[in-house]
């Protein structure tokens, strides 16, 4: 998605200009990640919906303050991090994550029965993960589950680089033994 | 690391990403500050029509944030009360200690002496006599949502230019306000709102007129500090 900075400084100043077209095309390759992060921090898709919908917004309010020519995702993903915080204090709300693990099909199971294993496997870990005190499970899902760069993540969870890295070793420990060793 | 592959591994059925089409309205272009002349670029949009059309979950139809302000379009208001303007803004503080709290230097009515000043939850206010009327100056640091205004659909919301700072003009009967501390909410007056300098204001009077409100807006001078 950064591989066009050009172009993506273009959309920016002419987003500055007050164009709101430039402004959507410049979001949407972030939409989805957008979106997920704030579905991570909400556990809800209602309120991950508007907490990125008002997070645009936000950011389209805010684009006097953004630097063309520097990358615009993790800027975004600041903003819808921060309204999905507020949603999910100012609601209350503490569902639990509900990520499922989606249905793999192919050369990975070679028959049903080492399937089902691999499909309670991949439950089991995403179980674990969910166990996770909220800081350490936002760290590694944004790390892995979502792929963010450190950058990405520190951005997305409000603190320093160093902090992710801190963070998701601790986490990954943690979940080390959590998961523990496959059955 | 093993576990990291296996995380990235893992394939999440995420919920769909729903089309993100947000309402893009006027963009905060800059936030000047306000000592400049205030021959106000009265730019008027008709925004209660552009709310009138629901689309959000719920009793809140729209809604729009100008830094720590949120005003929300709802199709039933809160039972609310009329309060005097003055009631529950909290203590009284300095000068030093109000500009510690808002993270800025305030701004106030060119009155001798200023107006004291009350904080409470981070938000700076000032009750002064204006025409023999009272008028509630409120201010605000920050980004995040303090004071939640309740404007019914079709209500009276105007975007202006305040010295070149956007902002809008709230009448009418159909609009409430929670401003903290006081959990609940209160029947408002007419309202100008804006911005400048990473600040949020709002003036708030019952017989105040738009004109009167951004005249009272260019008048306002930073605070100094009293000995």
């Amino acid at each position: 998605m950064e591989g066009r900075p050009r172009e993506e400084r273009e959309l920016v100043l002419r987003a500055q200009g007050g164009d709101p077209r430039a402004f959507e095309e410049l979001v949407r390759p972030h939409e989805e990640v957008a979106f997920r992060v704030a579905y991570l921090i909400t556990r809800n898709a209602a309120e991950a919906e508007d907490a990125a919908q008002e997070g645009l917004v936000k950011a389209w309010r805010a684009l006097g303050r953004f630097r063309a020519g520097e990358p615009m995702r993790p800027w975004l993903l600041r903003i819808v991090a921060n309204e999905a915080r507020n949603r999910r204090r100012s609601s209350g709300r503490r569902d639990r994550l509900a990520l499922a693990a989606a249905e793999v099909s192919g050369e990975a199971a070679p028959s049903p029965e080492a399937a089902a294993v691999e499909a309670d496997e991949r439950r089991r870990l995403l179980d674990a993960l969910e166990e996770l005190p909220e800081q350490a499970r936002l760290a590694l899902a944004c790390r892995y589950l979502l792929e963010l760069s450190e950058d990405e993540t520190a951005s997305a969870l409000g603190v320093r680089r160093g902090t992710v890295k801190s963070r998701s070793a601790r986490a990954l420990e943690k979940l080390r033994e959590a998961y523990g060793p496959r059955a | 690391m093993d576990l990291e592959r296996e995380l990235r591994g893992l394939a999440i059925a995420w919920p769909k990403t729903p089309d993100l089409r947000p309402e893009l309205g006027p963009r905060v272009r800059s936030r000047r500050p306000l000592l400049a002349a205030i021959a106000v670029a009265l730019v008027v949009v008709a925004l209660a029509a552009a709310f009138a059309v629901p689309q959000s979950r719920g009793a809140i139809l729209r809604f729009l944030h100008l830094g720590g302000v949120t005003v929300e379009i709802v199709d039933t208001l809160p039972s609310a009360q009329e309060r005097p303007l003055a009631a529950g803004l909290g203590p009284v503080v300095t000068a030093a200690d109000a500009r510690r709290r808002l993270g800025a230097t305030p701004l106030v009515p060119p009155l001798d002496p200023p107006p004291p000043l009350h904080v409470a939850d981070g938000v700076v206010s000032a009750v002064f006599a204006d025409r023999g009327r009272p008028v509630l100056l409120s201010e605000l640091g920050g980004d995040d949502p303090v004071i939640v205004k309740k404007l019914l659909q079709g209500g009276q919301i105007r975007f202006v230019r305040v010295g070149g700072a956007p902002g809008y003009w709230i009448t009418g009967t159909g609009h409430v306000v929670t401003l903290p501390p006081s959990p609940s909410p209160r029947l408002a007056g007419n309202v100008l709102l804006w911005q400048t300098g990473g600040l949020t204001l709002r003036l708030e009077g019952r017989g105040l007129t738009l004109a009167r409100a951004l005249e009272l807006a260019g008048s306002f001078r930073l605070l100094r500090d009293t000995p």
